[in-house]
């Protein structure tokens, strides 16, 4: 391996750890409510504002303004899901059988809304959020890098690494699972499955939030900021598996990688398109990815 | 019932009248109506936009308090293009139609510009380019469209010649995907091929909205050129330096990094590079040891007590721009456009920057004023002001070499 | 659970009118609607407003287009400013590389959307729900990404100069309302015939028509082909308006735009998307001088509307009419 493919390699898998914060949720929402959220990448935006201005605005201190962001997106999870997914299972919209289809416009709905009120309330300037260190240039074996990144890095690793765990052995972390697998089965065991909902909703805007919020020296918060970063998200997802956290974890890192090499080694421009070319693929060959459950399928 | 049917009724005829105000136009005291075409909101640069308009505004108060144009007051309609060329389309037209005005200027990014012109010349209103650098601009031969701005050819001309004068061998530019980037890019490759051919050159687009350019710049470890050239705006050409700097690729002992955009002149420059942005060497339209006219010290003191904000080039250009419009109205003793841009065509005013004469070669220097004035200078402190930073070229000279300051790895 | 879409049609032997169905009396307010249109020329000269209804008309057109895929076929595709792109680029590109005229880059355009439209439905017929949304989703921003990078064949972001066809503004407004009545018919006559029918079967229980003999392949991927075609042609029609095409034209706002007509209008209604794109067009132009709060607005109606009121505007209009009958 030549030196500049260490480099690529570290870089993907740095970029797949970030993707990986955004996926998470966007993946245990699918396996919960068995539908895909469009307005996640307002999740992301949510929070690069949120750490943004906390710090830049109101003087915060950085290592109080990440966990607010946390909060922030947490918070607009929860008002999402109570008041717009809760119909989704309560059965009471005019949609009768067409759930999916009203999440997804309703979803997609609430993107525009949040990117439009952003965009008039705080304004459509790029903000820069402050680094958690100012020190630019770290040595790390033959590769260079920000210091403020390769931060980041590690903490989007504790945080992805406790998110999995507590997915996989807290008691909510089971409820989620039941509840994902069986829904009526897990109701009809004493689950709360409204509970359950609210939660994953929850952990999947503060996450993303949190993603926004530690990203947000590089990729300056701006009204439509999440957009990419949810297309990213899409494409993990759907590669990983809806619903599979494991799966999504790998899928983001490998994505991360793959955009890294096929950048230099196929095609700068198009290094965006990699991604979409294979979401497609996958949903038209292999929607249940790599991992994950059957796709809903005709 | 019939109470309310009449209220009803006045509702209705109120609100047509209403609808119907617009149409009825403003007959009143007759203002200047200047179109003004900016961006205000992104994906263009709004920080552009922002500088244009005060630019504009400075020189709007200066005509006005000086009793405006032969007694009639300047009145600027600003529309927002977000920099993109249909909405400059609509913009300009919108302006045209609705608006009614004698002249479009402020246009400050070229792909916007040469959709905006497209319905100048349709409709045979004065477009004043204000900060369009595109060849194409000028190639189209529009006798409406004129340019008292820089032009990518000025540039290329310039960056060669410092390329010339480093005595570098390898060149490496990042442009932006626009034609401004890649148009940019060109030029300098012509003007490199003809007075340094022996100077390997080649660039690299890349995408404006993109966040992230290490797979562009970490192949370029192993074997840096000897110069970069920024032809990008921001916010890409922050992450881009950024990144560069990181990679420790330049600036640096062994490449020099070159901006043949501006940058320095952005209000949020400092802020977005700190490091990165020390020893980076800048083709400046402006700087404060320029040798300026009485009206460029003028409008940049005005600037500064409106806005707290040192002066930069597109300020002046801006003000250049409706300078010579109300020039033009004043000589041709009217607002018909076709009288404004036969007037214009005879300019010989001097503005901000220097005398501006439009010549009238085909091609690139169609319309042009060909002697923009501009310097070379070197960033050496973050967090320097333009004004302290080391001229080392001054406009006609060759570079000062003994003034160059490189970092030690 | 089906939704009804009316009473079926009963043929008469002796000829006689047959029953008026809910998507007759929708044809007929949007006709009104449209000779409203028809009749602003008279009062209204100024070319600017004149502007601002025909691109009204652009976007009636790709809702209606919509429309039929998503309101009426239950397809949710995230594609279709994408198609309309598609058509403006190919009238575009035949015209400024090869010189063909403007009114058979037009009928080139709808061919080639329709095309692609129908592979398009071909490839995602047994996806579903976000599956299908996605999967539009990622196609429409490939699209984009190709145009905007190819930048030695679209001129990428700087748009591709496009000739004229017309000369004169009204001439534009007369032509695209001609297109827009002219769709509306053919949706109409479509969704009126035993077509309608199969493409709301479809929409309400994909399984259920299979089973009761609906050959949903054909009809899906039909639909998806037309409403491509529409998007395309109306795509082309704008290209030689504004004589410019650029990538802009694909971008996901666009289609946000078109959804937020449909849904606010009245999705699976024939009138309420035409009569909302005008409205949300020129209210969102109005509004822009004043405050520009128009989007978040509309944004906002969306997710209301979707929630609350699936019917749209028209499903409203609809229901205030039933109870001033019954008062």
């Amino acid at each position: 391996m030549s030196g500049i493919d260490v480099d690529l390699a570290v870089n993907g898998l740095i970029t797949g750890l970030f993707y990986a914060l955004m996926a998470i949720g966007l993946s245990l929402i699918f396996g919960i409510l068995k539908i895909v959220n469009f307005a996640h990448g307002e999740f992301y935006m949510v929070g690069a504002y949120a750490y943004t201005l906390t710090a830049l605005a109101l003087g915060v201190p950085v290592w109080v303004a990440l966990p607010l962001a946390f909060v922030a997106g947490a918070l607009l999870g929860w008002v999402t899901e109570r008041t717009l997914m809760r119909p989704l299972y309560a059965g009471y919209t005019s949609w009768g059988l067409m759930r999916d289809e009203y999440a997804v416009i309703v979803t997609f709905g609430l993107s525009l809304f949040l990117i439009n009120l952003v965009d008039k309330l705080i304004g459509p300037y790029a903000y820069r959020g402050p680094p958690l260190v100012e020190t630019s240039r770290v040595v790390l074996g033959p590769v260079l890098i920000s210091g403020h990144r390769l931060l980041a890095a590690g903490i989007a690793i504790a945080v992805i690494a406790f998110t999995a765990a507590l997915i996989k052995w807290s008691f909510w972390g089971q409820q989620i699972r039941a509840v994902s697998q069986n829904r009526l089965g897990a109701s009809l065991a004493g689950i709360d499955t409204a509970k359950a909902s609210a939660i994953v909703f929850m952990l999947s805007g503060g996450l993303a939030a949190f993603a926004g919020a530690l990203l947000s020296p590089v990729i300056n918060a701006s009204p439509d900021v999440g957009i990419f970063p949810a297309i990213k998200s899409y494409i993990i997802v759907v590669l990983g598996g809806m619903g599979s956290v494991p799966g999504a974890i790998v899928a983001s890192l490998a994505l991360g990688v793959i955009e890294s090499f096929g950048a230099v080694y196929l095609s700068y421009q198009y290094r965006d398109g990699f991604g979409l070319v294979l979401l497609m693929l996958f949903l038209l060959f292999r929607p249940q990815g790599l991992f994950g459950e059957k796709g809903r399928e005709v | 019932m019939a109470g309310s049917l009449r209220l009803d009724m006045l509702g209705v005829a109120l609100t047509v009248a209403a609808a119907l105000l617009p149409v009825a136009g403003a007959r009143a005291a007759d203002p200047i109506k200047v179109g003004v075409t900016i961006t205000q909101s992104p994906p263009g640069s709004v920080v552009q936009g922002t500088q244009v308009k005060d630019g504009l505004e400075v020189a709007t108060k200066i005509i006005n308090d000086a009793g405006g144009v032969d007694g009639s007051k300047i009145e600027l309609v600003i529309e927002d293009t977000q920099g993109l060329p249909e909405k400059a389309r609509a913009a300009v037209e919108k302006l045209i139609t609705r608006d009614k005005v004698v002249a479009i200027t402020g246009e400050h990014q070229s792909s916007a510009a040469l959709a905006g012109i497209e319905v100048a010349h349709r409709y045979k209103i004065p477009y004043i380019n204000t900060n369009g650098w595109s060849d194409a601009i000028r190639e189209k031969g529009y006798p409406e469209v004129f340019n008292p701005g820089n032009y990518n050819s000025r540039v290329g001309g310039a960056a060669a010649a410092t390329m010339k004068e480093l005595g570098v061998k390898r060149v490496l530019s990042f442009a932006e995907n626009t034609d401004y980037g890649i148009g940019l890019a060109k030029a300098i490759g012509e003007s490199l091929k003809k007075i340094a051919p022996d100077i390997q050159y080649k660039y690299v687009t890349l995408d404006r909205a993109s966040k992230d350019f290490l797979p562009a710049i970490l192949p370029l470890r192993a074997n840096p050129p000897d110069a970069i050239i920024n032809l990008m705006l921001p916010p890409a050409a922050y992450i881009m330096m950024n990144q560069v700097y990181e990679q420790g690729v330049a600036p640096s002992a062994k490449t020099w990094l070159y901006d043949g955009s501006g940058l320095a002149d952005y209000p949020d420059f400092w802020q977005n590079v700190k490091e990165a942005g020390k020893g980076m060497l800048v083709f400046g339209l402006y700087h404060p040891k320029m040798a300026q006219p009485p009206l460029g010290k003028q409008v940049g003191d005005a600037y500064t007590a409106k806005t707290k904000n040192e002066p930069n080039r597109l300020l002046f250009q801006a003000a250049d721009s409706l300078f010579l419009i109300a020039d033009a109205v004043k000589r041709a003793k009217s607002t018909d456009a076709e009288a404004i841009i036969k007037a214009l065509g005879e300019t010989k005013y001097t503005g901000t920057r220097g005398e501006i004469i439009f010549s009238k070669e085909k091609g690139y220097a169609f319309n042009q004023w060909l002697d923009v004035p501009y310097v070379t200078f070197q960033l050496t402190e973050v967090n320097q002001k333009v004004g302290d930073a080391v001229l080392v070229s001054q406009p006609g000279q060759p570079l000062d070499k003994a003034k160059l300051w490189a970092p030690a790895k | 659970m089906a939704s009804s879409s009316g009473t079926l049609p009963v043929a008469n032997p002796s000829g006689a009118q047959l029953s008026t169905t809910k998507t007759t009396v929708e044809f007929r307010a949007a006709l009104v609607a449209m000779s409203v249109v028809a009749l602003i020329p008279l009062g209204v000269g100024n070319a600017y407003w004149l502007g601002v209804l025909i691109v009204s008309m652009y976007f009636a057109i790709l809702a209606g287009a919509w429309n039929l895929l998503a309101g009426y076929t239950g397809q949710f595709s995230l594609a279709p400013a994408t198609f309309a792109m598609i058509g403006a680029y190919t009238t575009g590109l035949l015209n400024y590389y090869f010189g063909i005229p403007p009114l058979l880059g037009i009928v080139a355009a709808v061919v080639v959307s329709g095309l692609i439209g129908l592979l398009l439905g071909r490839a995602v017929l047994r996806l579903v729900g976000p599956y299908l949304a996605l999967t539009t989703l990622s196609f429409a921003e490939i699209m984009r990404l190709v145009a905007s990078n190819s930048i030695d064949i679209t001129r990428g972001d700087l748009g591709l100069g496009v000739a004229g066809l017309l000369n004169s503004r009204i001439g534009w407004y007369y032509l695209f309302l001609g297109a827009l009545v002219g769709l509306l018919i053919l949706f109409y006559l479509l969704l009126r015939s035993k077509a309608g029918l199969f493409l709301q079967a479809i929409r309400d229980d994909e399984v259920a028509a299979r089973r009761a003999g609906v050959n949903v392949v054909f009809w899906k991927t039909a639909a998806f082909a037309i409403s491509a075609a529409a998007s395309g042609f109306a795509g082309a029609l704008y290209a030689h308006f504004a004589e410019l095409a650029t990538p802009e034209l694909g971008l996901i706002g666009q289609t946000g735009l078109i959804v937020s007509m449909t849904v606010i209008g009245g999705m699976g209604t024939l009138a309420g998307p035409l009569v909302a794109a005008f409205l949300v067009y020129v209210l969102s132009e109005w509004l822009r001088d004043i405050g520009g709060y128009q989007l978040v607005v509309f944004a906002a109606l969306v997710v209301i509307f979707a929630r609350f009121f699936r019917e749209g505007l028209w499903g409203l209009a609809k229901a205030a009419v039933q109870r001033w009958r019954r008062a």
